[in-house]
């Protein structure tokens, strides 16, 4: 029965830490890259790391900087808002990036996130600009 | 006689340009009962005049040199899909209208009055209700905004715009606006040699005014009230900020002025009243601050991350829970005559000038900055031994944070 119990509790407290996307509380939550409050539902993006804390920010550029500044292996989550789905979290790793100069990201870089592919190249298509994956956007933004 | 001749020269001129400059009147029992028809009958130097009344109109475009004057505030309202008034023209006027409805879109950047690739515009008197973006200024330069009023109903949720927003230009003077309730009140991004003076900015989501890659502009005389943040000044070159008053940010992420990678600012004669954290800095090189107020704020002033060259001289600290803190090693900022309401000093030469170094930087700020939950043994009777051991014999604060002239008596 205690071994059960032990069990359980193990079980559930593993439960607890796990890595789970956390809601942005937009106009309350600060950037924890540049302090800025998160207001751009169609910028913001959040990293999880392994022990399931949420770090939060109003822009991709920002996600890209910070995790550029640590060890890839602390985060378990990378997450960006779709453009085209405003205030949804997709996984980063496998979304499409816009620069585009004619739409402005919070901080500067001009950098959106797309679902699909096929968004990123007809919004590409509509305002000019640089389609990347996930990989060739962290190597652009490094530079 | 050559007087009289210059008059009679300048007089047959301004009759010339009178009999020049039609007006189309606008009203219900006039000869144009539809703003649009009347702007797109106009020709360049014309006067669209609108009478009182309530006008459902969207998308009118004024791709022309034209006056579109409201008397006795005559209503635009839109469809909330489509902007109200979009100006591609240089040299138009647009005063003394209510907008409302202007379009919403959450995927859109949508405003109720729109200048776009326009120069030597005036933007006067309106009154502009719940848009999503209230003027949006992109691409234009010398341009007016003054003495509008922009009323948003955003509250916590982030689905507003902002009321002013600058989009690349230069040469813009925004004036005696009054602005609630947006998302940042005014906001200019890649906008340079700019003015914004005597505004009322309060109870913006995030940002009273917000600077973003805008260079040798300068912000005097305005009010920032209740903001999610009164100012934010980021990434910015030579900005001057002058007489402002920041009032009541508070909050757990609320600053009075946030400044983020900025240089060569001037920061003089302003007021910061109770403020969670009055400035907040982080990579701020060459700053001056002077003749300043903080008052009843939680922290008058925070450094962390590469402050170089900051420069407090003859402000007034007054009556705040932590004057400073910093938060970085490498230090050659400087403190020099200002008064601090908390100086326990003496000064025996009655020279005006205390005679021990005043160190702002107190223990207990030094370890809420490592672990912030600590903030619950403010005030009480341990942290205020350790302050004082602190302060009798320095070991953790950083030494070289001092004042060495501060002043006996509050600079006036």
């Amino acid at each position: 029965m205690r071994k059960w119990l032990f069990a359980a509790a193990m079980v559930w407290l593993l439960a607890a830490c796990s890595p789970k996307p956390k809601p942005i509380q937009y106009g309350v939550d600060l950037c924890a890259f540049c302090h800025m409050s998160i207001v751009d539902r169609q910028h913001a993006a959040e990293l999880v790391n392994t022990k399931g804390k949420a770090f939060k920010f109003d822009a991709i550029e920002c996600m890209i900087q910070y995790a550029n500044l640590h060890d890839s292996k602390d985060f378990a989550l990378y997450l960006v808002n779709d453009y085209l789905a405003p205030g949804q979290l997709i996984d980063a790793t496998a979304s499409t990036y816009l620069i585009s100069p004619n739409i402005p990201s919070p901080m500067g870089a001009f950098l959106s996130a797309f679902d699909r592919r096929e968004n990123a190249e007809d919004i590409q298509a509509e305002q000019g600009g640089e389609v990347f994956d996930w990989e060739g956007i962290r190597e652009r933004m490094r530079r | 006689m050559y007087q009289k001749l210059m008059w009679g020269i300048a007089l047959g001129l301004a009759w010339w340009g009178r009999v020049q400059a039609a007006t189309l009147e606008v009203c219900a029992q006039c000869p144009w009962q539809s703003v649009r028809q009347a702007v797109e009958a106009a020709a360049p130097g014309d006067v669209v005049r609108v009478r009182p009344g309530g006008y459902k109109e969207h998308s009118i475009q004024i791709n022309k040199k034209l006056v579109l004057q409201g008397t006795g505030f005559p209503v635009l309202e839109g469809n909330d899909l489509e902007e109200i008034l979009i100006i591609t023209a240089d040299s138009v006027r647009v005063e003394g209208f209510e907008l409302r409805r202007a379009g919403k879109s959450q995927l859109k950047d949508q405003a109720a009055i729109r200048v776009r690739k326009a120069r030597y515009f005036v933007i006067q008197q309106n009154r502009i209700v719940d848009a999503y973006f209230g003027i949006y200024l992109e691409h234009s330069s010398h341009g007016l905004v003054e003495g509008n009023v922009l009323l948003g109903t955003a509250t916590h949720e982030a689905s507003a715009g902002n009321a002013i927003h600058g989009w690349y230009g230069r040469h813009l003077e925004i004036s005696s606006n009054y602005i609630k309730g947006h998302r940042d009140g005014v906001y200019l991004e890649f906008v340079d040699s700019s003015l914004v003076v005597n505004n009322i900015s309060e109870y913006n989501v995030r940002y009273g005014l917000h600077y973003m890659f805008s260079n040798d502009d300068q912000y005097v005389c305005n009010v920032f009230r209740s903001n999610g943040a009164g100012v934010a000044v980021m990434f910015s070159k030579r900005i001057q900020m002058r007489e402002n008053r920041f009032e009541r940010n508070w909050g757990t992420t609320a600053y009075g002025l946030l400044l983020k990678e900025i240089y060569d600012a001037d920061i003089q004669d302003n007021h910061f009243l109770y403020n969670t954290v009055g400035i907040f800095l982080e990579g701020a090189t060459r700053i001056s601050y002077q003749r300043n107020e903080f008052q009843y704020n939680g922290w008058a002033v925070q450094m962390t991350g590469g402050c170089l060259d900051n420069h407090f001289t003859r402000n007034n600290f007054l009556a705040n829970t932590l004057d400073l803190v910093v938060n970085s090693r490498v230090n050659n900022n400087t403190f020099n005559g200002n008064y601090w309401s908390e100086y326990t000093g003496y000064d025996l030469n009655r020279d005006g000038t205390g005679d021990v170094p005043h160190r702002p930087v107190k223990l207990f700020s030094y370890i809420l900055a490592q672990s912030p939950e600590s903030i619950v043994l403010l005030r009480s009777f341990f942290i205020d031994l350790l302050n004082f051991s602190e302060k009798v014999s320095p070991a953790l604060t950083p030494q070289d944070v001092a004042d060495y002239s501060p002043s006996m008596s509050k600079i006036s």
